[in-house]
């Protein structure tokens, strides 16, 4: 099993081995319907999990729910050992709708700055972090641009910058390229792979899309709709073994992402 | 609504066809088919105006009615906008007041001079106190109607940022409102100088409204329509630069 | 239930302060009336007809001073909706006429009609003019672009484009600027009387201050209110169900 650089390094150290994020039988309920039965795994540091799902099975509901807007109706989802009640600035998301999550009036470099507002970090010192952020997902030269001018792909960078601001120990991505046509969505892929193996970053990526799943994910939770007794939501687990770094050309070519692609495939046909 | 950008070749078009009812009305009032008592000539009109503004009291009238107008919008948006924002951002305030905004919306503004006149008397501080309250209902309205709409995906923003509740309410809240409480305070404008003008009518304050209901009293055409040109450029030149201002801080909707 | 009654809190907790502030002031005060004396005063007119008549004239000033209008505006609007340089041509001149305050047209419309419906209607029609106008020709000019290529690949006669087309699209815009001119004409008739026109039902709560009844001005006041409010609402009414009808999607 590959394991990304940080997570090897932190198992040599002495640092203990405890899980960053733990989801201990969390269990949603909403407008009178369960979304979500009660659901546990963990996810450790440095890891890319990807949650996919058809619609309606709640992986948005429990990514928010790891975040802090969504309260659990039952268990509970940890940090470090401590309960998330509540947004913090060390959880990072990033919305699916990136045009609604940005703030019109303001400049890329406003809206990125935003974050480092919010930490209160003194005004002489953003610039120089705003302009490093911006360098870091390309879009240096459209510092001073409004959000209206710039394609769905170059304002989702936005907000991905701006998350990367907050300097965040999680990351929380709900569906980000899911509005983007084919072309972005491939070049974004890579460009947040390569972002999270430089920050050390963990993640959970919620999509639909399975291919986008194995592609990105060192591990991949599926979950399914309607749950009741006897049909738990979360429904499988699969690991990644495919070493890093990936390329949209040979690893979407390689016997494992074939092999898992078609039992994921398999998997979730069954479920209809 | 803004008017296209026009070309070179259409703004003198457009200045023809101007030009051209200005010939009408030329032709109208020599040719005698309406009587110069209801439409006096151009030239008799900007005669009078010019008379008005250089020596007479048309400049003066101008002025007082202008500074009532502006006077009277400044605390309208003032009170609007203050109170917009509270009554705005509180779901709870907005259900219990709304209902009464609403109602209170489409009375008009100079129904409520009787009722001023009747407390302060007939004064020119009673007129400036129903241009402020008539013209304050668009931008109160606007202004609630900004804070409330917030788009929800910038609230859970804030939260996941961790903003403070001041910090979203001028970062976020306010900017959001801005447009909306522009285009109030651009209603506004145009409430006020309407109420300064019937104020002036009812309550004698010296100022163009006075000034053209006694002229059309007097059969003195040629200064009512000087009046009615003061009028329109005081509305047109007022709403120019509420526009101009609007521009300016909401480029990023056009950037 | 509670929930139900929750708009009613505020006004009528602001009536009853009102009342009990007012009543123990002097009996007899010139300027106020408490709430329950104008109601009073209010059931008084409606018996005696003066209500209604009033009522009637400011309604009717402001129907006749709206349908001048809307036959005005409403095809001028079209034309220039649909024709972009016709719509540039008049720009200037509709940007210098636009912005002279009706109520400036008050003793004009005095000194040509004297007092009276007709003087009225023509203030209304000026005001009520040019929100119709602008309105009417940004809804033929917004016509979604991609119908009108459909027109063309179908080739459709000018005519039925216009009619099959055009027309229907604008249906649902032209009832918001109706709506619109219905708010203004109210509000323009209302202030004529208020400023001039002895006649409606301005007129009355003025003549009802001036004779020092403040009860009667102050049921004016309130009745004027829900008349605009009454008629405002109907006006949404018609539009949304319009709108419904036709498909828009407001």
């Amino acid at each position: 099993m590959a394991l990304p650089a940080e997570q090897a390094a932190l198992a040599t150290s002495a640092a203990p081995a405890q899980p960053l994020l733990c989801f201990d039988g969390v269990g949603i309920h909403l407008g009178g319907r369960e979304i979500l039965s009660p659901t546990s795994f963990e996810v450790t540091r440095g890891e890319f999990v990807c949650i996919v799902g058809p619609s309606g099975c709640g992986k948005t509901t429990l990514l928010r729910a790891a975040t802090g807007l969504v309260r659990c109706s039952a268990g509970q989802v940890r940090r470090h050992g401590r309960p998330v009640t509540q947004p913090s600035r060390e959880v990072a998301f990033v919305f699916q709708d990136y045009g609604r999550a940005l703030l019109p009036w303001r400049t890329v470099q406003g809206n990125v700055g935003l974050a480092l507002e919010a930490a209160g970090v003194a005004a002489p010192k953003r610039p120089a972090r705003i302009a490093a952020v911006l360098d870091k997902v390309g879009l240096g030269a459209h510092a001073h641009k409004f959000p209206a001018q710039l394609s769905g792909g170059m304002q989702q960078r936005v907000q991905i910058a701006r998350c990367l601001a907050q300097q965040p120990e999680l990351l929380m991505m709900d569906e980000p390229f899911g509005a983007l046509d084919a072309l972005t969505r491939h070049s974004l892929q890579d460009e947040v792979a390569r972002l999270v193996q430089h920050e050390g970053l963990t993640v959970l990526f919620v999509t639909h899309d399975l291919e986008e799943a194995i592609y990105l994910g060192d591990r991949v939770i599926a979950l399914q709709s309607n749950p009741g007794p006897g049909r738990p939501s979360l429904a499988r687990t699969i690991e990644v073994p495919i070493p890093r770094p990936r390329d949209q050309l040979t690893t979407k070519e390689h016997s494992d992402f074939l092999r898992l692609r078609r039992e994921l495939f398999a998997f979730i046909e069954q479920g209809h | 609504m803004k008017p296209a950008r026009l070309s070179p070749l259409d703004a003198l078009g457009s200045v023809a066809v101007t030009l051209a009812l200005v010939a009408l009305w030329w032709a109208a009032s020599h040719g005698g088919w309406i009587s110069r008592v209801f439409l006096p000539t151009p030239e008799a009109t900007f005669a009078s105006l010019r008379e008005g503004l250089d020596g007479g009291e048309l400049a003066q009238f101008a002025q007082a009615t202008t500074w009532r107008m502006v006077e009277g919008w400044l605390l309208a948006s003032l009170l609007g906008v203050a109170l917009g924002a509270l009554i705005g951002v509180s779901a709870r305030a907005r259900a219990y007041l709304q209902p009464t905004l609403e109602f209170v919306r489409p009375l008009p503004a100079s129904a409520l001079l009787p009722l001023a006149i009747s407390i302060f008397g007939l004064s020119p501080n009673m007129v400036l106190a129903v241009v402020a309250f008539g013209a304050m209902w668009p931008v109160l309205l606007g202004t609630i109607h900004g804070f409330a709409a917030v788009e929800p995906r910038l609230l859970e923003v804030s939260r996941c940022l961790q903003l403070s509740r001041i910090d979203f309410i001028l970062k976020i809240g306010l900017p959001n409102a801005l447009p909306d409480i522009l285009a109030g305070m651009r209603l506004s404008l145009t409430v006020a100088l309407i109420v300064a003008v019937v104020g002036e009518m009812i309550a004698s304050q010296p100022g163009l409204g006075q000034a053209i209901l006694l002229a059309a009293r007097a059969f003195r055409a040629s200064e009512l329509f000087a009046g009615i040109v003061l009028l329109g450029l005081i509305g047109l030149a007022s709403n120019a630069l509420l526009g101009l201002a609007e521009h300016k801080l909401l480029k990023w909707q056009s950037p | 239930m509670w929930r139900r009654l929750r708009p009613w809190w505020f006004p009528l907790g602001l009536l009853l302060l009102l009342e009990l502030h007012l009543r123990s002031l002097a009996a007899g005060s010139d300027s106020l009336a408490p709430p329950i004396a104008a109601l009073r005063a209010f059931a008084g007119a409606a018996r005696d007809g003066s209500l209604w008549q009033a009522t009637l004239f400011t309604l009717g000033a402001a129907a006749s001073g709206l349908a001048v209008a809307a036959a005005l505006a409403i095809p001028l609007g079209i034309t220039l909706g649909l024709s972009p340089r016709a719509s540039r041509l008049s720009a200037l001149s509709i940007e210098l006429l636009r912005p002279i305050p009706s109520v400036a047209l008050i003793p004009l419309a005095m000194l040509v009609f004297g007092f009276g419906l007709r003087m009225e209607t023509s203030v209304v029609a000026f005001a009520s003019f040019w929100p119709m106008l602008i309105l009417t020709r940004a809804a033929v000019s917004q016509v979604e672009p991609r119908l009108l290529e459909v027109s063309q690949v179908l080739a459709l006669s000018p005519w039925q484009r216009g009619l099959k087309i055009v027309l229907p699209a604008i249906v649902p815009r032209l009832f918001v600027a109706l709506r619109l001119g219905v708010a203004v004409s109210l509000v323009v008739a209302v202030t004529v009387e208020i400023a001039a026109n002895p006649n409606g039902m301005g007129y009355a709560m003025m003549i009802a201050q001036q004779s020092l009844d403040p009860a009667l001005m102050l049921a004016w006041l309130g009745w004027i209110g829900v008349v605009g409010y009454a008629i405002n609402l109907a006006a949404l009414m018609l539009q949304q169900r319009v709108a419904r009808a036709m498909g828009a999607a407001e």
